[in-house]
Order: structure tokens, then sequence, then C-alpha cells
């Protein structure tokens, strides 16, 4: 388990191209994606490497921290 | 064998996904492929162009359907505008050229219509096609088979199948369903930004644009788009840059040694995405499951074209899979490493060797001889004397 913060994303949809790159950069596993081909928001990441938001041609992705409880991040209700 | 619903289901209509399709339907698998997609080839991921005998190793006709604009050679620049020049209309005057009798060098193509076109073409083969079809998943079975979960028009489906092909692009999910290493290093994946551009004269040649100075990590282009069009991108690594791919292209376009040319420019439409600049995968294939396209990384490590590579080893997928399903032949427990020792054979050796070319160059941390380096290799890979010109 990464040592750093879980972090919940945001993405400036005005901006975004949905390029896919954030997706193809992700190590998450299968399945942290939105449905419009980006990477989840709607759930928190618990790696936070921030690739998505360096990889991003147009830089309209961001973070907000999140608080970890019982050693998992707390999800909120999808 | 066991009964299956269909022989092959492969994720993903674009170019990779299709050619298998086509290819194996022809031959007289049963073939589903599905997109989640309304409409494929868009959000466009992609600058279009492709080799004519990229297009012939898979069988595939020149049509005006899908083709912006013919290109009969390339013009290869240094960071200050120095050019290095391969007009094809002049190096092999008898074979290529605009003329009844001689043929283009490549095309610059529309990924909505080529896509459609292919997957029409698989359509005609026999090869059944559901769109607005999204994969969930993958379970080998005991018998040898394998269970495929759909979600189609939000429909829940689960079908029986001998092998599921992921052509699902760079963001792959089925290598990922299968426990796949498929992460890529963010130094391998540029970040790439093209505009269509009105305004903006061509020659007929693709425009590759070297230096630090305007695309750190990768390079910038300019292609004819058709219509008196031009594309104008590029690609950048982030780790060599602490400014996104926007904000260069916009240094691009309005102070390179281009910016008189760009100067009355009017951009028409935007478009992006990870372009994989990076080896392919070490490991494309599972049980039950092979990879072709992006989602194998079946991309030119030099140029990050990715056209030929797909629809090549979408040919190569579909002809040993025939030939494996045709004799029965086991789908688990490592059988599938056939299909890439065949790839390797036919593409991936040369890919690989490719790679370790372009590591050399961006390994050299001195910018100078990087960009010196880089200019070298372009002008070279696109001469005729290359020995690349196969891929």
């Amino acid at each position: 388990m990464s040592k750093l913060q879980p972090v919940l994303f945001n993405i400036g949809w005005n901006a975004c191209i949905n390029c896919g790159a954030c997706v193809a950069i992700c190590p998450q596993e299968a399945g942290f994606v939105s449905p419009f081909d980006t990477i989840a928001v709607d759930r928190p990441c618990d790696i936070a490497c921030l690739l998505c938001e360096q990889i991003c041609p147009v830089e309209t992705i961001t973070h907000v921290p999140v608080e970890r409880l019982n050693g998992s991040a707390v999800a909120v209700d999808r | 064998m066991p009964q299956t619903d269909y022989d092959l289901i492969i994720i993903g209509a674009g170019p990779a996904g299709s050619t298998t399709a086509r290819f194996a339907a022809t031959a007289g698998l049963k073939v589903l492929m599905v997109d989640k997609r309304q409409e494929l080839g868009a959000p466009i991921q992609c600058s279009g162009a492709i080799s004519g005998h990229g297009l012939a190793s898979a069988g595939i006709d020149a049509d005006p359907e899908f083709i912006h604009e013919a290109i009969y050679g390339f013009a290869i620049y240094d960071e200050h505008g120095n050019r290095k020049v391969h007009d094809y209309r002049q190096l092999k005057a008898d074979e290529y050229g605009p003329q009844a009798g001689k043929k283009p060098l490549g095309y610059v193509v529309d990924r909505r219509r080529f896509d459609r076109y292919l997957m029409t073409q698989a359509e005609r083969a026999g090869v059944d096609v559901w769109l607005k079809t999204e994969g969930l998943g993958y379970r080998p079975q005991e018998d040898g088979t394998c269970t495929v979960s759909l979600r189609r028009y939000n429909e829940a489906i689960h079908l029986r199948t001998r092998v599921i092909v992921g052509a699902d692009g760079l963001q792959s999910q089925v290598g990922k369903w299968a426990g796949l290493q498929t992460h890529i290093k963010i130094t391998e994946l540029a970040g790439c930004l093209q505009f269509i551009v009105d305004g903006v004269e061509t020659e007929g040649l693709l425009e590759i644009v070297t230096g630090h100075e305007w695309a750190p990590g990768g390079y910038a282009w300019v292609f004819p788009k058709g219509h008196g069009y031009a594309e104008i991108g590029l690609g950048v690594i982030a780790t060599m840059t602490d400014k996104p791919a926007r904000w260069h292209l916009d240094k691009f376009i309005k102070r390179s040694f281009f910016r008189d040319r760009f100067a009355n420019c009017r951009i028409l439409e935007v478009q992006g995405g990870g372009v994989p600049l990076a080896a392919p995968l070490r490991t494309q294939y599972a049980d039950n499951m092979i990879l072709v396209g992006d989602a194998a990384r079946h991309v030119n490590p030099i140029t990050g074209g990715g056209l030929h590579t797909a629809i090549s080893g979408g040919k190569i997928a579909a002809d040993f899979l025939v030939g494996h399903l045709g004799d029965g032949l086991p789908v688990q427990g490592g059988a599938l490493e056939a299909y890439q020792l065949a790839w390797l054979a036919e593409l991936g050796d040369k890919m690989w060797k490719l790679y370790g070319i372009k590591t050399d160059i961006f390994h050299n941390m001195n910018i100078g001889e990087r960009d010196r380096l880089l200019y070298a290799t372009m002008s070279d890979y696109f001469s005729p004397t290359s020995e690349f010109k196969k891929i």
C-alpha cells in the first residue's frame, strides 16, 4: 500500500478532449475508469502517483486528498 | 471441443480488431466483435498516416471512402528549420506520383471513416458486430473455453467462446483482466495534441519536426489532411517538461520557424491522445486470451505510428487463430504463446530493434547531442535505403 494519502480526482470536463491518455498511464487495476473514458472520479485513488495529471495534454486533471480509515480509503457510494 | 456461442469474441472494433475479425471470419471462424462506442474512430486520437504497403499487408484497398490525402514522401526538420526531404516523386519517379500508372507512397486517412470501413469489411465477411456493447470481464472454464461478460444497451449478456481478443486500445482493460503487466512508464507515453487547421499549405509530404525546443521527448508534425486542410500536432514526454502538450503546441505555432506559415491558421478540430514510444508488451497472451493493436502496444516506438502495425498484427493474429483452432489445439496453459512467437517473427523483432534505437537516443542526457541523433535517425528512417521501410 502506498504511503501517500489517497486522492479523489476531479476532471475539468470543459477542457477534456477524451483522449484516454490518463487511463493509458494509470497503474490502477482494471475498471478504474469513468463512463467518459477517463480515470475514475467517483472513488478515491489510493496509489496517488498523479501520473494522469502529468500526462494530460490539456492539464485538466486535479485532485483533493481524502482520509484513509481502517487502512483503506473511504469510498463514496456508487 | 465443447460447444461455444462463438469461436472468437473481439473486444474493440478499431483497425486491429476489425482486421483480426475479417481474416478470421473469411477463414470460417464464427466471430463476434463488440465496441462500446456508438460511432467508431471517434474521438480521434491519431494523425491517420499509413503507408501504401501497410494497407496492402492486410489486403485493404486504398478506398476514397476513408482517404483524406495521398502522401508522396517526408520532410524531416531539425530544431532550426533545416530540412532533409525524401520526396519519392523524385527519388523513384517511375513508381510514385499522382499520374496514371503511378501510386502514392501512403495516405492520411479519416479515422472515423477508416474504422467504419474496416468494420464493414469484417461484417461482409460474416462477423457479427455489436456497437454500444462493453466488455466487462472474462473467465476461463475447465472445459477449455471461457465465458465473456458483456453489457449491451444496459443489458447483461454472458457468452461462451474459445478465445477472447483484446483489441481495446492503449487503455486496454482486457489485458488487465488477465493480470498481465500492461503498465507503461511515464517516460514512454507521449502526451499528444493536434489541431486540424485551415490556412496552412502542404506539399504532399509528412513533415516531422525534431528538437527538444519544440517537442521534448517526442516530435512535432505537419501533415496534409485533404481539402486544403492540414494537421499540426506534437507529442511530449511529461518527465522532460513541466508544461502540458497544449502549451508546447501553442509555442510551436506561434514561436517556431513556422510562425509565418501558421500565422493565418484557423483551428477546425482538436484531437489528442497518449502515444506509446515504448516496447511491445512482453506478454501478449493468457489463458483463452490474446491482445492485438495498441492493447498489445503494437506501435512503432520511433514514429508512434500504430495503424500499419495494428492491421498487420491483426492479420498475424487471425492467421494464427485460424490454424490453431482449426487444429483443435488447446488455448489454455500457455498454449497461446505461439501467437506471440509468430508475431515476433513477422513484426515484433523489428519493433524491439527500433525500441533499442529510440532508447539510445533518449537516454542521452545532452540535449544538443540528442537533438542531432533524433534528427539523423528520423532522416535515415524515412529514406529509401532504410532497413525499416517495412514497418
